[in-house]
């Protein structure tokens, strides 16, 4: 059964100038649906290509099956890949197109035209099969590479961007449609993507990348919510992030923090004591986690536990309605400035320059010290 | 056990069942052949050969004159500098030919330029009836033998009373040159996004102002491009100025001079200058296109804005193209009309000297010559566009990809003449002047009109349509048979197309390697110099209606990769 393997992978190109992947390790159990993720230039698609066989990596080794690969070139790795442009084959019909890999492997017949039928059957193309593929749109297409990577067998499929050519609105349709695919067909499947939302809604597991290396991999669960980086905690979702210090430590692992600039004081978690007194640090919550309340409040009257909420004082800048969820956005008495998220429904007359209570759950804070080089870390590539 | 495991053992259950079925795996000998053969030593073996057929043809002869120029400079010296009876004579005419052949090649240039600019504009920016066909038309000069068009040029002026000697010299320079420029400024301004010029104007710029501004910076590389082609074209032909130059010494008919009275010393030092002159030009080129940009900070947008009116723009488009006419396209088909001249089917097949088997003999040579340099260039010039598209060799694909435009730049008569020095008697001694030897020059300047179209392909064309088919399973060699050919099929037929046009054309290169064997052009020059004008008429028509032919397939093939990479 397939499971892949990479142990200290490193690739360069241009004669070691550009470091593309940087030693690193993974392992993607059998019939996971894994993804890689990152911004552009992270290193993923190189990755997922030296997993193909289509780049050769400078140093480390990739096992599959627990048999080292190095060598083996990417018609001898029975994987199916799919592309972002989708690559179908132009001066060759559908079926041609989807019993290329097949005739490849020297099948007979009758094979092929089983198992290329099932394959058109499955991605609902088998009406198509004497048409040329100029006939297709980006989904069809797609579904033509789909099935084309499939009809051969292979237990292994690996995406690059493979919604990435598609319009936004389908693509929320076919991901759900390519994982069940995968799942009915019990593939091991590599997906590579920088589209955070469509890892959140489809993935197994996801690897997060930047800059040649692995951040953090986990269940989507576990990413969003415990990021072990601010990167992470950026990249995935949506973060405000605040500047301060450490003004006192406290008993049962919490400690009080005071945001820049006269800003309020909050009390957060400090696991493992990770936090010295007057360390710099940055506060992330996420714009869902943020409650608002009007100023004169009756907090008495609820019988809600209040005990663990962190509350302050924020003025409101302006709100917006986007369909689904209505966004405020705030600044503090020091000027720095953060977002709520609330459904679409959320009922409120606020007015803009309204002083509002603000509340954030204390597990919701997640608290990183100030990395020197804070502007590179808050960006998204 | 739960459920969800019964059910999951159940569908592998069913899944092996199916893979049973399964049975006689049987790989194609075709497959198995590529596969064979896509073992790295095949192709790094095929690699050497292609570099090594590279090396001898196209870079040994061109090393070869010039250490022959440096082991024999006592006897240039004498031959050229201090001879007993002339002094240094053949040195002045050297000097004088070079300056003639490179104010030839300059003026020509330049009223290419000024015509070309308007013409190139109407073919790609306006729509009108007979566009396509004037667009043939523009191209066909390229493809007819240029001793032909010469001789047509001759004969046309020759009503006005003009004489061989510079003009007519520059008139039919005109007329073989203007083909290239056009072509190259079409291809710019079809690039060339409309988008931008749009985007200019409705910011308030005019007609000329857009075009000065936006449209020339965009051109610049097509242009000069062009101008060089153009350049080194003027400058190396042969064919059309031996019969257009009367008394004037060009430098290539100088070399066709010195070799037919084998005065190779003389011979090699002008062949070596030209090559060095050419070469210094090319590389100059390549280097300095980049830098170097038009004005585009001032504006006389009052000016301009006037000289942009509609009437002034429709004078200057009538205005080129009746040049056009009279200039370039009526001196190159007029021979046509006089095919009836003098009594030709008694010239041509009555004569005592049976000259319709000449003819006929020539035209062989010329097809056969052609279709083997088609054959040879095909088999090393695949592989030569695959080492400099794919490789990853670094600084050496870069030189690889600069030489390979050499031969494109050098007069032929040049090269012909650095090749007979290589292979000939005086150097390696493995062809005779004949039909081997015509051959051999031949694949030499024709390797980058094959090599260049399928470069150009192969890098429009897709690599991920490749890597598609290698993780599908094809082999290498598969991949090239069914993915790589088919899609780089059309740049493949443009490329034998051209080949064989500028082979069915050549003279200067021709003229000295071909001992007894006669080509079509050369035929046609020596028809003209021996008087036995209803002759030459007759071969040149024949020649030109040839080579309509060929363009038309030329166009047709190029015509359907655009509408093909348009449509994907």
């Amino acid at each position: 059964m397939p499971k892949i393997k990479l142990i200290n992978i490193t690739k360069t190109f241009d004669e070691g100038k550009v470091l593309a992947v940087d030693n690193i390790s993974l392992t993607i159990e059998d019939g996971d649906y894994v993804f890689l993720l990152g911004p552009s230039g992270c290193g993923k698609t190189t990755t997922l290509r030296m997993i193909a066989g289509l780049e050769k990596p400078t140093k480390g080794k990739i096992l599959i099956d627990e048999k080292d690969v190095d060598g083996i070139p990417p018609e001898d790795r029975d994987m199916g890949f799919i592309f972002q442009h989708f690559e179908i084959f132009h001066h060759l019909t559908v079926w041609e197109n989807v019993t290329f890999g097949l005739e490849m492997r020297g099948y007979e017949e009758s094979y092929i035209i089983k198992k290329a039928k099932k394959a058109l059957e499955i991605v609902g193309l088998l009406n198509y099969a004497d048409e040329f593929p100029s006939i297709f749109g980006n989904p069809g297409l797609q579904k033509l590479g789909i099935a084309r990577a499939i009809a051969t067998g292979a237990k292994i499929l690996i995406m690059d961007e493979p919604l990435g050519s598609l319009d936004p609105k389908v693509s929320k349709v076919f991901r759900h449609e390519l994982r069940n695919l995968i799942k009915d067909l019990r593939l091991t499947a590599i997906h590579v993507t920088h589209n955070q939302e469509e890892a959140m809604a489809i993935a197994d597991k996801i690897i997060i990348m930047r800059a040649g290396k692995i951040l953090q991999m986990g269940s989507p669960y576990e990413l969003y919510e415990n990021p072990n980086s601010i990167f992470v905690a950026n990249f995935l979702g949506e973060t405000n992030f605040l500047q301060g210090f450490v003004l006192k430590l406290l008993e049962d692992n919490t400690m009080q923090v005071w945001i820049r600039l006269g800003g309020p004081k909050l009390l957060c978690e400090n696991k493992q004591h990770k936090f010295n007194l007057d360390d710099n640090i940055l506060i992330a919550f996420r714009f869902e986690d943020v409650y608002l309340f009007p100023k004169n409040y009756n907090f008495e009257d609820s019988y809600y536990d209040w005990s663990k909420m962190q509350f302050f004082k924020a003025s409101l800048d302006s709100s917006r309605f986007v369909g689904a969820t209505k966004r405020f956005y705030f600044s503090l008495d020091n000027g720095d400035k953060f977002v709520s998220v609330k459904p679409g429904s959320y009922e409120e007359n606020y007015q803009k320059g309204d002083e509002m209570i603000i509340a954030v759950h204390l597990n919701d804070i997640h608290v990183f010290k100030t990395p020197k080089n804070l502007f590179h870390e808050l960006s998204l590539s | 056990m739960n459920l969800y495991n019964l059910g999951d053992i159940l569908s592998k259950l069913s899944k092996a069942l199916q893979d049973q079925e399964l049975k006689n795996v049987q790989m194609p000998f075709s497959l198995k052949f590529d596969r064979f053969f896509s073992k790295p030593i095949y192709r790094k073996s095929l690699d050497i050969i292609t570099i090594l057929f590279f090396t001898l043809v196209i870079i040994g002869p061109i090393i070869n004159i010039f250490s022959t120029i440096f082991l024999n400079i006592p006897s240039i010296y004498h031959d050229v500098f201090n001879d007993e009876l002339i002094g240094d004579l053949q040195w002045l005419n050297i000097l004088n030919s070079l300056g003639v052949s490179f104010s030839i090649a300059t003026i020509a240039v330049i009223v290419d330029i000024v015509i070309a600019f308007p013409i190139a504009i109407i073919l790609t920016r306006y729509d009108f009836r007979g566009k396509k066909i004037l667009d043939a038309l523009v191209d066909l000069p390229m493809a007819v033998p240029t001793s032909a068009l010469g001789f047509s040029v001759l004969l046309f002026w020759g009503i006005f009373g003009i004489s061989p000697g510079m003009i007519l010299i520059i008139l039919g320079h005109i007329v073989f040159t203007f083909p290239y420029i056009v072509r190259n400024l079409k291809i710019v301004l079809e690039k060339a996004a409309i988008l931008y010029e749009d985007a200019a104007r409705t910011l308030g710029a005019s007609g000329i102002t857009v075009f000065r501004t936006i449209t020339l910076p965009m051109m610049k590389e097509g242009l000069i491009a062009g101008a060089i082609l153009s350049f080194t074209r003027s400058l190396g032909e042969t064919g059309a100025t031996l019969i257009l130059s009367g008394l004037v010494e060009t430098a290539p008919i100088l070399i066709v001079g010195f070799r037919r009275q084998l005065e190779l010393p003389s011979a090699s030092l002008l062949a070596g200058i030209l090559i060095a002159i050419s070469i210094t030009l090319l590389f100059s080129i390549k280097f300095f296109s980049r830098r170097g940009s038009f004005s585009v900070k001032r504006v006389w947008p009052n000016l301009e804005r006037t000289l942009s009116r509609k009437t002034l723009r429709h004078l200057r488009d009538i205005l080129a193209i009746i040049i056009l006419i009279i200039v370039i396209l009526i001196p190159s088909f007029y021979i046509i009309s006089r095919i009836n001249e003098g009594n030709l089917f008694e010239e041509l097949f009555l004569g005592q000297d049976y000259k319709w088997v000449y003819l006929y003999m020539s035209l062989m040579s010329s097809i056969q010559i052609g279709a083997l340099a088609v054959i040879i260039n095909l088999g090393f010039g695949i592989p030569f566009a695959f080492i400099i598209t794919k490789r990853e060799w670094g600084k050496i694909i870069t030189i690889l990809d600069t030489i390979l435009d050499i031969p494109l730049a050098i007069p032929s008569a040049a090269l012909g003449f650095a090749i007979f020095l290589f292979w000939g008697p005086a150097g390696i001694g493995l062809f005779q002047p004949g039909f081997f030897m015509i051959l051999f020059v031949h694949v030499t300047f024709t390797f980058p009109y094959m090599v260049r179209p399928i470069i150009g392909v192969l890098e429009s064309s897709d690599v991920g349509i490749e890597e598609a088919a290698r993780t599908l399973g094809a082999s290498n060699m598969t991949v090239f048979r069914k993915i790589t050919a088919p899609s780089i099929k059309q740049g493949i037929i443009a490329g034998c197309i051209m080949v064989f046009t500028r082979s069915l054309g050549e003279t200067g290169a021709t003229i000295v390697v071909m001992g007894n064997i006669r080509t079509i052009p050369v035929l046609i020059v020596d028809w003209v110099e021996a008087n036995n004008i209803a002759s030459a008429i007759f071969a040149s028509t024949v020649v030109i209606i040839f080579s309509a032919f060929l363009i038309f397939a030329l166009r047709a093939v190029t015509n359907r990769r655009t509408k093909m990479i348009a449509k994907n």
